[in-house]
């Protein structure tokens, strides 16, 4: 077996070696064909055309799974961001519920003698009909653009509207 | 369109359907085509991957490593046999010819 040959041989091995499993069995496949090409150059040609071939094979199989694990990077990042986009939607609603409430703890304090605490429509305005129009409003107007924020505020006021209204139902 | 028809896929499709039932190897048809084994394999790495070929390893003689060969799939034979009379009149099998005529092809 001639240099070239021998050369040929070791350039189709390493490639085997180095190739992702998708190439290897093409690797392989190149280098079983080496035994029949007469010429220890024509060989040598061979395994170098062939060595290109696996090569650009591999590239394109590497692509592939790069891309396909950005592609799963950005689901996950994109997931993410509704996620906490819902939360702060949630969160901002219950705040602005905390403070219509402390507006009212604070005109009972302020005010003692128009007894806020102890009427119920003046309860149910401040802490739930104001809130609950702003909450539509800020809904309609984040939707187009914060989606998931629009949803956050919209789940709490369906639920805070939901408990006012079994409230009701119960008395 | 499943497969790209270049001149030499269609040097490629034209061997295989001599004799499509049996399996050949890749040395052969670089021989019989003329493409050399850079501008081959990607063609039948192709044609693999789009189930137009199938692969198997030759269970060869004891002491003989196995040969890789390779053959239609019937899709692969009905897709060669339309394009093939499709390409038969056109440029591009015009061009495959003049390839392997000229000798540009020949490895």
């Amino acid at each position: 077996m001639g240099m070239p040959r021998k050369l040929a041989a070791k350039l189709l091995r390493a490639a085997i070696r180095l190739a992702p499993p998708q190439s290897r069995e093409w690797a392989a496949a190149m280098l079983r064909e080496l035994d029949f090409i007469e010429g220890d150059w024509a060989a040598l040609f061979w395994a170098l055309g062939s060595f290109g071939a696996i090569f650009r094979h591999a590239a394109t199989e590497w692509r592939a799974y790069f891309t396909n694990q950005e592609n799963k990077e950005d689901q996950m990042n994109e997931t993410g961001k509704k996620a906490i986009g819902f939360m702060s939607g949630l969160l901002g609603a219950f705040v602005v519920v905390l403070c219509a409430l402390g507006v009212q703890l604070l005109a009972e304090y302020l005010f003692p003698t128009l007894k806020v605490a102890y009427r119920t429509m003046t309860h149910v305005t401040t802490v739930m009909v104001i809130p609950e129009a702003i909450f539509i409003a800020v809904a309609v107007k984040l939707w187009p653009k914060r989606g998931a924020v629009a949803a956050g505020v919209l789940f709490f006021a369906v639920a805070a509207g939901l408990h006012v209204f079994i409230y009701f139902a119960r008395r | 369109m499943k497969l790209r028809m270049s001149p030499q896929t269609v040097l490629v499709l034209d061997a295989f359907l001599e004799e499509a039932e049996d399996w050949k190897y890749g040395y052969d048809l670089s021989k019989n085509t003329g493409l050399k084994s850079g501008t081959l394999y990607p063609i039948l790495m192709r044609m693999a991957e789009r189930g137009l070929l199938e692969t198997q390893w030759e269970s060869g003689e004891p002491g003989r490593p196995p040969r890789h060969m390779y053959r239609f799939t019937p899709d692969g034979l009905r897709f060669a046999r339309t394009n093939a009379s499709a390409n038969a009149g056109s440029g591009l099998g015009q061009v495959a010819m003049g390839l392997n005529v000229l000798g540009l092809v020949e490895a």
